[in-house]
């Protein structure tokens, strides 16, 4: 009697921790009294990640999109035009720079980036392969293979018409050196012609029956003479491996002509006319030659150009003839992440979150049906305490089971915890928090269990199928997208898998971190209010 | 002795229910003071409120000197309860209970296995202090919540409704505890649907109906309360109607009722009644096989002020 006497005149404490950890230690006692009872809780999430995890929703539309154009060419300005028009994507971000866009996925803020490189344009016209590198953010299976899929596309009809148009602009270059070579031929005919007229009289000469002149055969070698005046000898390699015209004379006509000239007195006319025979093939070759030496300058003017296009195709690598730009992909954060490494987050959040409100239940409404909370209401036990023993441990037990499933996570899916397990350890007691505060809160406002299961399930249902974790938030309705701004799992999921996966510091979560804080102050601000002593 | 529990214009309405209507009760200190009434007397939102689980619309309370609304932990600190429904932890043994609850009265840790252990011995569930407290029988878990209620030593004891349901010899046991309680100085607020039990272990009772108190006292002044009405049986040999008739007329008669041969007078004095009866059957030659006085019960008091059977409620 005296003891009691003797609490009472401490008056009443706002917040007694002694009676707390009685408080804590009394519900850890009743959770491990009951094994089967936490059966469900620990499998049913192993179950969710099986299930679900694999679970491929809708196809997700407008994806936040970043594009970094090292490069900013028409070529390039077509690429952004081109995913810009696709419904998958919807870009947001330009930027300059890959970091910047990275921040941004960081952030949450774009899902892809799209990094065009730079010369884009002029390494494709000199056909040097280009790669758009493609960085997906993995976080949610169903959009990031979207994404892929989808730029693949994009990539792959951009560079086949880039392709068409370069064979196209091969088979023009052929076809115009093609035109040019015949026309070639036509003038190499043309030029040809007028020699062949000069050359006339000695053909005549030589197919004459009849026995000519002196005066005649004089008047023949003078017009033949000309003819080797006009056309010197060359040699026959007229081209050098620069494709540089050589000129170099070799023996020349003089001797040959006077020797001609010294022939016609001394000769007989039929030796002679032999003799004229043999000059004249000799100037026709050297004719010709001359007149090959002519076209090819002209030959070289006219298809040089085209030559010189077709002669850069040829050094094309045939790949990049094909393909000219191709679908580069980067990891977004590490190396080897799978869609399963981005649900568990998200499971492990829709876990605690689910395990929490739905453990309320018995935790209050439950208690207070069997009398059990009303004992504790007999004692002068303040509220406060009451509220935070009972908070304490629930969030504590929340955070064992999370833990767990984390390590389960570790053995059976192989995952990598990127980040800091002490931030990984803070998002989830406040999160958890959050979530045994708003179980705390209905479990409350009800006065059975069977209502409160009727309550729970209201909360419960859209933040399972909202968080994420199931289906991809953006294949879902704007109003549903909305929707899920509202709910904490949202921001313990972008919180974890930011920390857990991305290996996120502090900095980078700041903003989830800071929408959980001021849910756990509003939720909390809910549970001193609905939670009366009365037990009417 | 002085009042430990006084009761001022107590109300309680739940919507448009009164469940207790401008009560004014008080306890007297190191008493035990029964509570009867029919179930939805308001037997049961009077303790509630004595005990601070709910607040009254209006009027006053002080249990102990401490006001009810104004003063609830003080008031807490020095009651104890043991509700009408087993209301501990079912998956706790007998002894986690009793820790949990002197943890939350702030008891430490030496004193709580003094105390726990002194009353599972006199509660007689030592042997069973590691049991799960869910798999005791009704006798042992209405043993185990007394514990609970003075693990912290009340002044002030409340028992709403301990025995009921229990076996013959656990209402022994939880009543002998409670005369043992008492004599230690624990005043004892004691609810019952028991008349037999109120009347062997109540100092004093209140009796309440609808909400009101329609009657209080010790069990003698409550019997004597209806002793203006006397109930006697006369056993005919054969009943004539005249006789009925006859009967009913006489003016000492408040009410008549009879089954068979045997009629059941009420009668406003019990002075002279004998005499007056037998000369009246005299002088109609009337062969009585039997008359009697009926000595009332505290049952009879309850259904002469609340016109119904304790347990029909």
């Amino acid at each position: 009697m005296k003891r009691s006497t003797a609490r009472a005149e401490e008056k009443e404490v706002l917040l007694d921790f002694r009676k707390m950890g009685a408080i804590v230690r009394k519900n850890f006692i009743v959770m491990t009294r009951d094994p089967i009872r936490l059966i469900p809780l620990l499998v049913f999430p192993i179950i969710m990640i099986l299930v679900f995890g694999y679970i491929s929703g809708n196809t997700p539309k407008h994806i936040s999109t970043a594009i970094v154009p090292y490069d900013n060419s028409e070529l390039s300005q077509d690429i952004q035009q081109e995913i810009s028009n696709s419904e998958t994507f919807t870009v947001n971000h330009v930027v300059s720079t890959e970091d910047e866009a990275r921040r941004l996925l960081d952030e949450g803020k774009v899902r892809v980036i799209v990094v065009i490189p730079a010369n884009f344009e002029d390494n494709v016209k000199r056909g040097v392969q280009q790669g758009i590198t493609v960085i997906v953010d993995e976080s949610d299976s169903s959009v990031a293979a979207t994404s892929k899929q989808g730029l693949m596309g994009i990539i792959s009809k951009v560079s086949s018409k880039i392709s068409i148009q370069k064979i196209t602009s091969f088979q023009h270059s052929v076809g115009t050196a093609t035109m040019k070579l015949q026309q070639d031929d036509r003038s190499h005919v043309n030029l040809y012609g007028p020699i062949a007229e000069k050359l006339a009289p000695a053909e005549v000469y030589m197919n004459s029956e009849k026995k000519m002149s002196d005066q005649e055969v004089k008047a023949l070698l003078a017009s033949s003479t000309s003819l080797h005046l006009y056309a010197p000898y060359h040699d026959t390699t007229l081209l050098d491996e620069n494709n540089t015209w050589q000129a170099t004379p070799i023996g020349y006509d003089a001797q040959e002509a006077q020797k001609g000239a010294a022939m016609q007195s001394s000769y007989l006319m039929g030796s002679a006319i032999s003799e004229v025979h043999a000059a004249t093939m000799v100037a026709r070759q050297a004719d010709s030659q001359a007149i090959s030496a002519a076209s090819y300058n002209n030959y070289k003017k006219n298809v040089a150009a085209p030559l010189q296009t077709i002669n850069v195709f040829t050094q094309y690598d045939a790949n990049s003839m094909l393909t000219p730009v191709v679908y580069e992909e980067k990891a977004a954060y590490g190396t080897g992440k799978r869609a399963i490494d981005f649900v568990i987050p998200s499971i492990i959040a829709l876990t605690i979150f689910q395990g929490a409100v739905m453990g309320m239940g018995r935790s209050i409404a439950g208690e207070k049906k069997d009398g059990s909370l009303t004992r504790v209401f007999l004692t002068p036990t303040s509220n406060v305490t009451i509220i935070i023993g009972t908070l304490s441990f629930y969030t504590l037990f929340e955070t064992i089971r999370a833990t767990f499933l984390i390590i389960i996570s570790i053995i059976f899916f192989n995952i990598k915890i990127e980040g800091s397990l002490l931030l990984i350890g803070l998002i989830i007691l406040i999160y958890a928090s959050i979530s045994v505060a708003l179980g705390m809160a209905i479990s409350s406002m009800v006065k059975t269990e069977q209502q409160f299961m009727a309550m729970a399930m209201l909360i419960s249902m859209p933040s399972m199928f909202l968080a994420g974790a199931l289906f991809p938030l953006q294949a879902m309705p704007k109003f549903m997208q909305v929707l899920a701004q509202f709910l904490p799992v949202t921001y313990a999921g972008d919180a974890l898998r930011g920390v857990m996966i991305k290996g996120f510091s502090i900095g980078y979560i700041i903003y989830p971190l800071a929408v959980l804080l001021l849910f756990l102050a509003i939720v909390l601000g809910i549970v001193f209010m609905v939670f009366k002593r009365d037990i009417e | 002795m002085k009042n430990i529990i006084e009761m001022k214009d107590l109300v309680k309405k739940f919507g448009p229910f009164t469940a207790v209507d401008k009560i004014n009760i008080s306890v007297k200190e190191g008493e035990i003071f029964g509570f009867l009434g029919p179930n939805g007397a308001g037997k049961t939102t009077t303790i509630s409120m004595l005990t601070t689980l709910i607040k009254p619309t209006s009027g006053k309370a002080l249990v102990a000197g401490h006001d009810i609304v104004t003063e609830g932990v003080d008031v807490r600190s020095v009651i104890g309860v043991v509700p009408q429904q087993f209301s501990l932890f079912q998956e706790l043994t007998a002894e986690e209970n009793l820790v949990y609850i002197g943890r939350l009265y702030g008891m430490s840790r030496p004193a709580i296995k003094e105390r726990s252990d002194y009353l599972l011995k006199i509660m007689s569930l030592y042997d069973a202090r590691n049991r799960i407290a869910g798999v005791f029988s009704g006798g042992m878990k209405q043993r185990l919540s007394l514990a609970a209620g003075i693990m912290s030593k009340p002044k002030i004891l409340f028992m709403d409704e301990p025995t009921t349901g229990l076996d013959p010899q656990s209402r022994i046991a939880i009543r002998e505890l409670t005369k043992k309680l008492n004599s230690e100085g624990m005043t004892i607020v004691y609810t019952t649907h028991d008349m037999d039990e109120a009347e062997k272990i109540c100092d004093r009772i209140t009796i309440m109906d609808k909400g009101k108190v329609v009657a209080d006292g010790t069990s003698e002044e409550l019997k004597h309360k209806i002793a203006s009405h006397h109930e006697i049986e006369i056993e005919f040999e054969e009943l004539s109607a005249d006789i009925l008739a006859a009967l009913k007329k006489l003016p000492f008669v408040v009410s008549l009722s009879h089954q068979g041969d045997i009629i059941n007078l009420t009668v406003k004095e019990r002075k002279n009644v004998f005499f007056m009866l037998s000369s009246f059957l005299n002088k109609r030659n009337q062969k009585v096989v039997e008359i009697k006085f009926k000595e009332p019960s505290l049952e009879d008091v309850f259904i002469q002020l609340t016109k119904k059977d304790l347990r029909d409620g």
